[in-house]
Parts: structure tokens; sequence; C-alpha cells
């Protein structure tokens, strides 16, 4: 499955996640088990940039 | 159980799974995989010839691998039915083939070896989920030595080695060396009321009186045997319960507090040492056993996962069903028309589960005996003046009861009325408001949200809840007396596929500094799949936000299952910092910002219509 | 729009569930100040036999055609009250519960204000909320007389049996070749001590 940056806007932590857009998956935060996940566009625009 | 393979009326569907389940309360559809048995079910007598005959021998799982059986064999001796079963893994037979021995002694040429999997349509109004339990396997919990030590044995294996119809015909012996114990040892809560990883936290329920049972037969079977029970509570609580217990310790059965940190197994005598902490007598003793037996707990059943999904049911946080009610609808699920009986729903033992299935199968009467049921009025209807056709609503509607639509020519789009289900996505994802979700329409949500936010909007956070799970997590926080934040100001809606975006941009307009959407886990989805179209809103409404200069983090989602009354407690708790943190500028800005981007937007509609006819409301009236 | 509306509020304490926690009183005359309320009452049990009786007696002295219950969960008791204001003549659409029980005085039982302030807004969203309700007509579908039993077992076996003897066709599925489940594998059950199968 392809894996793509996610940030929690309950914490703010940054982690790279599964992603189907076929059958989605669950998004939840492995940090504060929230699930206000958002897909990290930025980061992708930007690999190098660090959290 | 020889009554069910006898009964007219009943429909036995043996070595069969469930495949699809479709439909709702009173018409549910079911695809069930008969699996090829390769033995034909209605002409097999058990004569017992192809067993003789089969040349593989293969562990025999109902003896709990004590002893053998052929590739082909009946399951065990008062098996319902009374047919044979040919294991296509073990038989040599079948692929390729190369023995046949057992069809050529079949008189009534019943095995087939072409046999294929036979797909069973039904159509049922009412559901009862009665999948049963599987037991805990102790082979992790290293301190005991299961599996590394042979005379560990679980109480299921027990079970088989003290049946008469078991792998020793009822002579009780241990494995290492086929003499009958003198000394044996129960160790319960094996896997039961543990805090480990490895172990579940609550009390399996039946395996108290399981070991006092077994102390019973043992005494009744061997006179003499030294039995010992190392428990942490004995708890026989139900009726006649207590009675047993008391016979069991005049019978000698000794009961200790305290259960051993280790086993340790003597390599020449292969018997059983451990180190004990009485705490009722204050004191460590030595013991060593022929025997022990450790009474495992019960646990949801692994394939638990299937049958949630395909009736859209509940798990409690031990892994087990959820009922509608803990106390007032223990054998109802949540879903309509489904009702749960025996270990599906909890741990229990056969007079519960049997009090549980009577309570089952007499709720599903009340149903059947109606023979017709009152459906909500929530469901979704077309304002076809204002369609477009664009067919949005089509393409999100987990049921497919939305048709038709042209945008072309213009031709608005229908709903199948019994087919919807009123989730309320398509009027969610409407871009024209031509979807009226009755009884959850635009207007009465916005009045709610003005309501709200109408004074002291800053202290506040709207929270979007589903009808199904999130808004009951809430209400199993209050019944357990969660204490949270007063600031949470909850609107249900049947789904969170309703909650439009301009329901929460309407919020932050009038000044909410934190919106929350909540809804059903993915598993849980009462529409399917409705709560994926939250997801993508959500995802935009960020997007949004963000370009509009709107701290996203202000819109929260979270999925909180009607079990989940602590999650719930927990998010209002956080929101509270979180509400906390956002300043009277920022919900000023968020409300100017918002009001000029919506004053745009319905300036373009506006001149949009100007070209078109005008179109009809459908008025409110006070009275009905 | 045609008439003017008539909204009748009740709030419950549910003993001392909700009235143990904050101020019932004070949200029923917070209740009475509200636009277009034209009743707001306090009753011990709304729920109860008294209660019901009670909105049924003012929706007809006040001709209501709005009414708000502020009291427990609708997933506890919105059919009760769905009932009894259709027996008083009411759409039982019109009708609206402010969850004051589980959302807030159980949420909140050692902030007597808090949860007094709160118990008035939420019985204010409702009040708003009810203005904009429709009556609506539920649709009868037919239920299918056969039920699908899945799993074999102790309570399959049982659950199939009463429901075959009380006439219904009853399809039982069975993972495994044979029924019985697990109760088969014992070989004596508690507390008769007798045989399972």
């Amino acid at each position: 499955m392809e894996e793509v940056d996610y940030l929690c806007m309950r914490c703010g932590n940054e982690y790279r996640g599964p992603f189907d857009k076929l059958v989605p998956v669950e998004r939840s935060c492995p940090k504060c088990n929230s699930n206000s996940i958002r897909r990290n566009k930025k980061k992708k625009k930007n690999p190098t940039a660090s959290a | 159980m020889m009554d069910v393979g006898r009964h007219s009326k009943i429909n036995l569907l043996t070595y069969s799974e469930i495949e699809n389940i479709g439909g709702y309360i009173g018409n549910f559809q079911v695809t069930v995989r008969k699996k090829a048995r390769y033995v034909d079910e209605k002409e097999c007598n058990a004569c017992a010839e192809c067993e003789k005959v089969c040349p593989v021998v293969a562990a025999d799982e109902f003896q709990e691998g004590f002893s053998s059986r052929k590739a082909i064999y009946m399951p065990f001796p008062q098996a319902v039915p009374s047919v044979y079963i040919l294991d296509d893994k073990d038989c040599l037979g079948h692929n390729p083939i190369a023995c046949g021995k057992c069809a050529d002694v079949c008189e009534k040429n019943c095995i087939d070896f072409d046999m294929k999997d036979e797909i069973i349509n039904l159509n049922v109004g009412a559901v009862i989920t009665a999948t049963g339990m599987d037991v805990y396997d102790p082979t992790e919990m290293d301190e005991y030595g299961y599996t590394q030590y042979e005379n560990v044995v679980t109480s299921m294996e027990f079970e088989r080695l003290i049946s008469a119809g078991g792998p020793t015909e009822g002579h009780f012996i241990r494995p290492t060396d086929r003499k009958t114990p003198k000394r044996i040892a129960f160790i319960q809560c094996v896997g039961s009321r543990s805090n480990s990883p490895i172990g579940n936290p609550y009390c399996s329920n039946i395996c108290c009186m399981n070991t006092i049972k077994d102390s019973l037969l043992l005494m009744d079977h061997y006179p003499g045997t030294e039995i010992t029970v190392f428990y942490i509570d004995i708890r026989a609580f139900g009726k006649g319960f207590e009675d047993l217990f008391q016979r069991s310790k005049q019978a000698g059965v000794k009961y200790i507090r305290g259960l051993p940190g280790e086993i340790f197994e003597d390599p020449k005598t292969k018997n059983l040492t451990m180190l004990v902490e009485d705490t009722v007598a204050n004191s460590v003793t030595d013991f060593e056993f022929d025997l022990v037996v450790l009474s495992v707990g019960v646990i949801p059943r692994r394939d638990s996962d299937l049958i949630q999904r395909l009736l859209t049911l509940s798990r409690t946080t031990d892994g087990f069903f959820m009922e509608s009610h803990p106390k007032l609808k223990p054998v109802d699920a949540p879903t309509g028309g489904v009702f749960l009986a025996g270990c599906a729903e909890s741990p229990k033992d056969v007079k519960d589960s049997v009090t549980q299935a009577s309570a089952a199968a007499a709720r599903a009467q009340i149903l059947l005996n109606a023979g017709k049921i009152n459906v909500e009025a929530i469901t979704s209807q077309v304002l076809t003046d204002f369609c477009t056709g664009c067919q949005v609503c089509v393409k999100v509607c987990p049921f497919h009861a939305i048709t038709g639509g042209d945008a072309k020519l213009k031709i608005p789009v229908e709903v199948v009325e019994a087919a919807c289900q009123g989730c309320g996505t398509c009027a969610a994802e409407c871009n024209f408001d031509a979807l009226l979700m009755k009884h959850f329409e635009d207007e009465q949500i916005m009045s709610q949200i003005d309501a709200i936010t109408g004074e002291n909007a800053a202290d506040k956070v709207v929270a979007f809840a589903c009808n199904w799970c999130s808004y009951g997590g809430a209400d199993l926080a209050g019944l357990s007396r969660m204490q949270y934040p007063t600031s949470q100001r909850v609107i249900k809606t049947m789904c969170s596929g309703r909650v439009d975006s301009k329901f929460v941009l309407h919020a932050f307009e009038n000044g909410a500094p934190i919106v929350l959407v909540s809804g059903c886990h993915y598993a849980d989805c009462h529409y399917i799949d409705a709560n994926r179209w939250t997801v993508k809103r959500v995802d935009k409404l960020w997007d949004k936000m963000e370009r509009l200069g709107i701290r996203p983090e202000r819109l929260q989602l979270e999925w909180i299952s009607a079990a989940e009354g602590q999650k719930w407690a927990n998010t209002m708790k956080d929101l509270e910092k979180m509400r906390e943190q956002v300043t009277q500028e920022e919900i000023e800005h968020a409300m100017s910002v918002l009001k000029e981007d919506r004053e745009k937007a319905e300036a373009k509609k506006k001149k949009k219509a100007e070209k078109k006819t005008p179109v009809k409301e459908i008025p409110i009236e006070a009275s009905a | 729009m045609k008439n003017k509306m008539r909204i009748g509020v009740f709030v419950c304490e549910c003993g001392s569930n909700i009235a143990g926690s904050l101020d019932c009183e004070a949200v029923r005359d917070y209740a009475a100040g509200l636009p277009d309320v034209v009743c707001s009452v306090v009753n011990k049990y709304t729920c109860a036999e008294p209660g019901q009786q009670e909105i049924q007696k003012y929706i007809k002295e006040y001709d209501l055609n709005r009414v708000v219950v502020a009291s427990c969960s609708p997933r506890m008791h919105e059919p009760t009250f769905r009932n009894c204001v259709a027996e008083a003549g009411l759409n039982p659409y019109l009708m609206d519960m402010a969850n004051i029980r589980e959302h807030c005085s159980w949420a909140h039982l050692d902030n007597w204000d808090g949860a007094t302030e709160k118990a008035k807004d939420i019985v204010k969203v409702s009040v708003a909320r009810t203005r904009y309700l429709r009556p609506q007509e539920e649709t009868q579908l037919p239920v299918i007389k056969e039920v699908l039993v899945v799993g074999g077992g102790v309570a399959g076996i049982q659950a199939s049996l009463d429901l075959a003897d009380a006439g219904y066709q009853v399809n039982l599925v069975e993972k495994e070749a044979s029924i019985g489940g697990l109760m088969a594998a014992l070989d004596k059950t508690y507390p008769t001590m007798d045989c399972s199968i």
C-alpha cells in the first residue's frame, strides 16, 4: 500500500501512514490516537523540510 | 442437538459461512457459502466403510489432537448432521486423483471429489447472532510452560481426557507416562483478570465453576486424588453454585488463594513444581504435582471482525459484541432486527446461554409476529425545482437509493424511498440544496447552530455527533459518570455524513472557537461507508480554512463508538484545552473572512439564478 | 407561517439524577422566557405515567404544536415521548428531546452553576430546532417471517428450536461440519453435572 505524510491536527505529530484511494483506511495518530488527521501535502512538495 | 436435525422448520446449513448480508430490519438478504464436504449429505448413512479404508491419518481436532482421525471422518460421534466429511487438505484422492479408496467402498456412491461450494441466497426478517467464543491460548504465557511441558494441559484438553467419549475412553491419564495422576493442580484465571498485554482484563465468568465441576468429577471417578486449586477469588455466584463449591471442599479439594509465579518440570519424573504464596495463610509453600490444568479464559471469536462488518455491530472494549443497552436491551444489537445470544455478547455458561437464546428468540418473535415494521420517516426528498441533475448524490449514496438525473437535459434525480436509510450524505454533498433530509433539514440544524452561538459563542464547542456511535458514546460517558468540562453542545445527526460543510462554516462564522465532527469508526458506520465522505469533506474544509487564514486545528474530527465513553470524555477535555487557546482576535477574523466568502458565493449564485425562473420552497407550518 | 408557534417545555428531574446536579426550576423559568414557549413545567419523572399524562394535558390545554422534553437521551426515551404526544393528537415528529441527563447532569456532577447554564442552553437549542420541525408520516414495511441464526452452539441451537417451535422458518448456519459448538466438547456441565449433548 502507498505511504503518505500525515499531520495530526490534535497534537501536531507528523508521521507516515498507509493511504488507499479505493479502500480508505481509518486514520489515527500513532502518538495521541486522535482521528483528526490531515494529509500533510506541504511536506510532499518540500521533502527536505523537517518538523 | 438431534431435535435441530429433525425439525421440519429448521433449514440446517453446516460447513457453511455467511458471505454477505444486505438489507435492513424485516428484510435482510443473506448470501451463504455452503462449502463442499465431498460427501452427499442426504445420501450418507454413516456406515463408516469409507473411514476404514482411508489411508490418511490426521490429528483429531475434536479430541484436542490427543488422538487421530482419517481424512474422511465423522466430526464426533453425536455429530448433527450425522454425515461424514472429507477434508480436502488431508485427502490424497482429491487432487490429483491418486487414491479414491473411499469412493470405491461407498455403496451409496455419495462421495464426490468434484463437489463444488454452493451459494445459497436467503431472505429473512431477523438475524440472531450466536457466533460463540474462542478459548484463550496460554502458549504465550511462558511462566506456566504450556506446550513446553507435556503435563501442563488446558481445561479444554482436560475435558477430553476425562470424557468417556474421549481419546482414552474416560481413563484419566497424564500425557507423559499414561498413568493416572494422583496429585493435580488447577490454576485459575489463566488469561483472565490480567493486566498483562497477553492476557485479558475481564473475568471469563465460567472458569471457577468449571474447575469446581472438574474437581468433583475427579473425586467421583478417582477418590483419593489430591486436588489443589490456585485462585484469585472463587466466583460461585449462580443458583446452586455455592452448594457445588462446598461439596468440592468437603470432598477434600484444597483451595489456595494465590497463583504460582512459575512452573518447573522435573526432567526425570516429568512432575511439575511451583512456589506459591498463600495470601490467606500468609505463607510460601513448595508444591509438586503430576499434572497441572490451566483453567483458561474465554475470548471473543477470532473471526468476529467479519460478522461485525456484515451486520454493522459494535464491540465493547473487551471485544465481545455490544448490546443495545447494558441493562434494558441486553439481547438487542444496535442494528435493528439483529439479536445477540450466548457468548457472542459476553462469556457465559450453558444456562445463561440458553436463557439469552430464548430471550433473543422471543425478541425476534415480537418482530415476526407483528409482520410489519414502522420505519422512521427519516429519508431524503428531492426538491425538483433546485436539482440540476448533476448526480453528485447518486455517486455518494451508500445504498444506491438515488437514481436518474441528467445535467444536460435538466432532469432531476429520484430517491427510492424504500432503499433510503436516511444518512443524509446526499443532502450534505448537494451543492444546490436540492435534497431535503427529513427531520434533519438544513434549517433545523442551522437553527441549532444559531441557538448555540447566539450568546457567549466563544465559550462553547460545537460538537456534531452521529446517532449510532458518537452520540451513544457521549451517553455512555454520562452513564458512567465520567466528568468533563461543560463547554460542549451536541448537535445530533443520523450520520456524520450529514454534516454539511456549510454547517461547520456557519458555526465558525457565528463565532464558535472549536467545531467537532464525530461519527462511527470505519468498521461501525451504520450507513456502509457514508463516513468516508465525512473525511473528504473535513479534508476540504481544512484546506479552505487554511486558505482563508483560519487555523485548521479549530476543526476536529473524531471516531467515537457507542462503547467509547472514555474517548468521548477525553476528547471533550482535549477540546476544552484547545478552546481556551483560541483568541478573540482569531474568532473575529474567522467571522469576518467567512462572512465575506459566503456573501461573495451568494452573490455569484444569485446572478446565475436571475437568469432562471424562481424556485419554490416548502413552507413550514406551525400546525400539522 | 400560518398559525402561531405554541411550544411546551417539560423539564424532568429524573428523581435526583438531573435535579441533584442542576437547578431544574431555573431551567424551567429560563425556558418560559424563550420566544413562543407558552408553558414550561418541571416533572419528577416525565417518563412515568403522571409525567406523560401531564404532557398530554398541556398539549390539549395550551393547544401546543411543538413539545420539548428536557430529560434523558433520545436513545432511551424518544419512542416513549413520541407515542405520548401522538396519543394527544400531535404528530410525533414535532417533539424534540433535550438531553440534560447523559450529556449534562451526569457529566458535571459537581458543577451546579455550570451544569445549570449548560442545561438552559441545551433547552434553548432544542426549542430553536422544534420551530423548524415538520410533521412526518412513518412508512410501514413488511417483515419476512423467516430467521437467520448464525452459529450452531448451545445458544444458536436453543434460539433455533424456540423459533422453529413457534412456527417460523429458521435457517441455522454453522461454520463447522456439525452443530454443537464448544459445548459438544465438554464432558459434563455444571451445575447439574450431566452430559452436555
